[in-house]
């Protein structure tokens, strides 16, 4: 098949038009503070009511927070929440009593699914954030290797009984800790993975450690895990 | 049926005039903004995509004028530096920033209005978070930029207790403090309701209301009967919307702020309170597009 000379021209236009709009922005849509849009629409539409009900001015887009709003980034509550269950009703509520200038509004009017979708952008900016933040952090050679056993023995060994195909390479282990390359794999939402419980339960209890490690934790693991 | 107007009357009706006049119609020229009688402004913290420092503050000239803004309530991080950077404790940073406050000279404000006065703007408050740490000489040097600005006054959301401690300043520099309210009614110190806004009133007849329509309304106040009552201690109102019992803000015409009602109320009273413009609702527009549309609401409202 050849490609004529005017369907390269079109193609051409095509592609320009898509830069500048993504350049540009479209109207009604703030490309500089969004930012462009995500491949994962579900993504894009969390992060879109993460922007629409005014949590990112107070808590910022990738939760860094501003003024006296709560660091999403490290807060405890956010890092226990799962799918919802606490953050759900603190956003329903609201904080009124509260030590600080401005009091946390109430969202008693929105839906499951909004709330499910603000919870959703902040903790996948908070794995983001998280990741890049223990990537970036603590010398990896002073961990301890026997309090690296003892939270693998708490918190890993339920799944990982024979870590021994890691690598022991300390910056790779690091990532394959924090980012198991499972994750990277998009769920699927085929009828006969649905029931798919191990590989949901082993994405959910990753992503939760990834936002809930400390940088000594990370160390400490890979002091242990580097030398089994 | 008319009333007749006695000579005390009309000597007050002829004062209010013209101190709308001063406050609204500052320049020789009628203010861009100064719209069906009411003078409209904007607090530009509803640039949210806009950081707010002062390597920004050219871009925001035009975007006030873009938006049809001949007003602004200009705060201090339009103007001051930032010192917080990798390495830098707060404590260090916060010290930088009162170093430079307290030696900064006036003619550097001066050329910040300048600025604005190139573009036909007109900075009618300086907003600037006083709080406890705030040395005297600091204080001062805030006053005087304000006033170098050419601001008729100094607005923030202190409490009543650092309000208290801004009386004499206020009275030494001829301008007004503006009390700024949020919602926080569980806090015996926080601007909120009307029973705080008499107290904070009560310190000096240099203090004015800065009525922030949206809090006042999340925290169930009633705005219009404050205006009825206070309207005499109001510089300007926070202009935007919010639902009550700490309700989330909302879209203006979405939430239970009486948005239109108090636009009429300073038209129909000619009463000299400058409607500035805030927002915090969210939503996925630029700036420049939520703030014209919200423009454009208040302006139908007075049509």
């Amino acid at each position: 098949m050849t490609v004529s000379r005017c369907q390269v021209v079109c193609a051409a236009i095509l592609v320009t038009g898509s830069l500048w709009a993504q350049s540009a922005g479209t109207p009604g849509y703030d490309i500089n503070y969004i930012g462009p849009r995500m491949a994962d629409p579900i993504l894009q539409h969390s992060k879109e009511m993460y922007v629409l009900y005014g949590c990112s001015y107070c808590h910022g887009l990738y939760l860094e927070s501003r003024g006296e709003a709560t660091d999403l980034m490290h807060s405890r509550l956010v890092g226990r929440d799962e799918n919802a269950n606490l953050i759900g009703p603190l956003l329903r509520a609201g904080i009124p009593q509260t030590a600080k200038l401005s009091p946390m509004p109430q969202f008693s009017d929105l839906s499951d699914q909004q709330i499910s979708a603000i919870a959703t952008w902040i903790h996948y900016a908070r794995q983001q954030g998280r990741y890049k933040e223990l990537m970036e952090g603590k010398d990896l050679s002073s961990g301890s290797a026997e309090a690296g056993k003892a939270y693998f023995e708490r918190t890993c060994i339920s799944c990982h009984s024979m870590p021994g195909d890691l690598t022991r390479d300390p910056g790779a282990l690091r990532a394959s800790i924090l980012r198991p390359k499972f994750l990277d794999t998009p769920a699927s939402w085929q009828i006969d993975r649905l029931r798919d419980t191990k590989t949901a339960a082993a994405r959910e209890r990753h992503l939760a450690l990834l936002e809930n490690y400390s940088a000594d934790d990370v160390a400490n693991l890979i002091a242990y895990l580097s030398v089994k | 049926m008319m009333t007749a107007l006695t000579r005390r009357d009309f000597g007050k009706c002829a004062l209010a005039g013209l101190t709308a006049s001063a406050w609204a119609q500052p320049a020789a020229a009628v203010n861009r903004s100064f719209i069906s009688g009411v003078q409209f402004g904007l607090q530009p913290f509803c640039y949210h995509d806009l950081a707010m420092n002062r390597e920004n503050r050219p871009t925001l000239v035009k975007r006030l004028v873009q938006n049809g803004f001949g007003m602004v309530e200009l705060h201090a991080t339009w103007c001051e530096p930032r010192f917080d950077a990798p390495g830098v404790s707060a404590e260090m940073a916060r010290e930088k920033l009162r170093n430079w406050r307290v030696t900064t000279p006036v003619d550097y404000y001066r050329n910040i209005k300048k600025e604005f006065d190139d573009a036909g703007v007109t900075i009618f408050t300086y907003w600037v978070g006083i709080n406890e740490t705030y040395t005297d000489a600091e204080i001062d040097a805030t006053y005087e930029a304000a006033k170098a600005l050419g601001a008729k006054g100094a607005v923030g959301s202190q409490g009543l207790a650092v309000s208290q401690r801004l009386v004499p300043f206020t009275a030494k520099h001829g301008i007004f403090t503006g009390l700024h309210n949020h919602d926080n009614l569980s806090d015996p110190d926080a601007l909120s309701n009307e029973a705080s806004f008499d107290k904070g009133l009560a310190y000096s007849p240099n203090f004015k209301a800065t009525l922030d329509v949206r809090h006042f309304t999340a925290g169930n106040g009633d705005c219009i009967g404050f205006l009825e009552r206070h309207h005499e201690r109001v510089s300007s109102v926070h202009l935007g919307d919010r639902r009550r019992n700490n309700g989330r803000s909302a879209p203006f015409g979405e939430g239970d702020a009486p948005i239109i009602q108090i636009l009429r109320l300073i038209r129909d009273n000619r009463w000299p309170i400058v409607a500035l413009l805030e927002f915090e609702h969210g939503t996925l527009r630029t700036g420049v597009e939520e703030v014209q549309l919200m423009f454009d609401y208040c302006k139908r409202a007075l049509a």
